[in-house]
């Protein structure tokens, strides 16, 4: 499935644009029903993105969006399985960017383990910072009967946990990881400091810099307990 | 189930002589609430509505107005009754610990334990939680915070005894720690982590986060 070009206009990181993946242009002369297909799903997905950061998940309905993207309530069904499932993709389409930015940048950094993934995590301050509520209604939807199997809800996604890893791996090349320290342990760790953060956020109306002001003091308690001991 | 029935006598001792109008009144709200957690339970916070639980209660959703507000109030009472009871039974699990970290491990057992029989209702407590409409209202509710109280009172006896350092970021320290207790329900619901695993778990997360302040 090719990004939605609005991607590159509105959520692009700022300093680098997350170009869609080429090998979905190579589909030549799609039909016109593929193309309204796609037409429609766009839409839909424009219109979710709008409700779910304006109302919040619970707050929006599967015929308040159809409404909000001029599409029948239908039409939404023949593409999407479920409110969950229109989440995923609104959230998945996003995420896409910011893995792009950080595939970019996160073999250039230098420093110290505990630096690294300050600045990791302050990308993702920096890009998530306008979707606080989708974030959390991402979270909070993760723990939905009604999610289908189509959905792929926040934890789910294993991108930022490897990221994670190989900062930790390279740590310990470099020596500021002890190696005895257990990755999975760390990460989840980090992960659920990484949660809560946006709360602070959606909450108390925090922005970028204080969340991360947040997040960095709370990687640096963890740091505490992953660094070799002198 | 299990627990509805250890809070009924805490309910009742409070009320005092109640009229015959107050106890019916009392009984319809008890049949409401064990109708909706059960509900809950089968089909989440989302999936319940109003007019099953009102089903299930044998009575209408009338009735189950004048009682509760909405849905989310009815969930909250249902989960605040739990928290009190629930921070009753870490407090006396706090007390055997024998040392500040050991007493935090048995609180985060305490908790497992439990919610152990009833995951589905924790799991609807989790939607609901980081919902941006009812998160706020839950989580700031005042047995939350007797929680993670109970997780500031065990860091504060470690710096007493000296088994910790004083430590300027301690409030900190109790949010990560009351967070990584929260965030291993994920495991126990959706991996069906058991008790021992969650505990072994749970002694490295807190090694893990008090590494900075433990005195060798």
């Amino acid at each position: 499935m090719t990004s939605p070009p609005h991607l590159a206009a509105t959520d692009d990181p700022p300093g680098g644009a997350a170009a869609p993946p080429a090998g979905d242009a190579a589909v030549a002369a799609p039909s016109q029903r593929q193309t309204q297909k796609e037409a429609t799903r766009n839409k839909v997905i424009d219109a979710a993105r709008e409700l779910f950061d304006t109302q919040g998940y619970q707050g929006t309905t599967i015929r308040e969006i159809a409404r909000h993207a001029g599409v029948s309530v239908g039409s939404v069904f023949t593409t999407f399985a479920s409110k969950g499932e229109i989440l995923s993709q609104v959230m998945a389409d996003r995420l896409d960017g910011l893995y792009a930015e950080l595939d970019r940048v996160m073999p250039h950094l230098r420093g110290a383990t505990i630096d690294r993934l300050r600045t990791m995590f302050a990308i993702h301050f920096a890009f998530e910072v306008r979707h606080t509520r989708l974030f959390l209604s991402h979270i909070a939807a993760a723990y939905d009967w009604t999610l289908s199997a189509g959905a792929t809800p926040m934890g789910k996604n294993r991108r930022l946990q490897s990221i994670i890893r190989e900062c930790l791996e390279k740590g310990v090349a470099e020596g500021d990881v002890c190696p005895d320290a257990d990755a999975q342990e760390v990460i989840d760790l980090l992960m659920a400091a990484y949660a809560w953060t946006y709360r602070l956020a959606a909450w108390n109306d925090a922005d970028a810099p204080a969340m991360t002001a947040v997040m960095d003091r709370q990687i640096g308690l963890i740091a505490a307990g992953f660094q070799p001991r002198h | 189930m299990m627990h509805a029935l250890k809070i009924q006598p805490a309910e009742e001792t409070a009320v005092r002589a109640p009229t015959r109008r107050a106890l019916a009144k009392q009984q319809t709200r008890a049949k409401v609430l064990a109708a909706a957690r059960r509900l809950f339970s089968e089909q989440g916070y989302e999936g319940a509505t109003i007019r099953d639980i009102a089903a299930a209660a044998g009575m209408s959703t009338g009735a189950v107005f004048a009682n509760f507000t909405d849905k989310s109030d009815l969930f909250r009472e249902i989960m605040l009754t739990d928290m009190v009871a629930l921070a009753d039974a870490m407090r006396e699990a706090a007390s055997h610990g024998a040392s500040a970290e050991d007493a935090l491990l048995k609180i985060f057992t305490a908790g497992y334990r439990f919610y152990q029989t009833q995951l589905p209702l924790a799991r609807a407590a989790f939607s609901v939680g980081w919902s941006p409409q009812d998160g706020p209202a839950l989580r700031g509710s005042p047995p939350v915070q007797t929680l993670v109280d109970l997780f500031a009172e065990q860091l504060a006896r470690g710096v007493k005894s000296g088994e910790l350092a004083q430590d300027p970021d301690a409030a900190l320290r109790t949010q990560m720690l009351f967070d990584a207790y929260l965030a291993n329900y994920d495991q126990a619901i959706f991996q069906g982590w058991t008790l021992d695993a969650l505990q072994a778990r749970s002694r490295d997360q807190i090694r893990i986060l008090l590494a900075g302040v433990r005195r060798a």
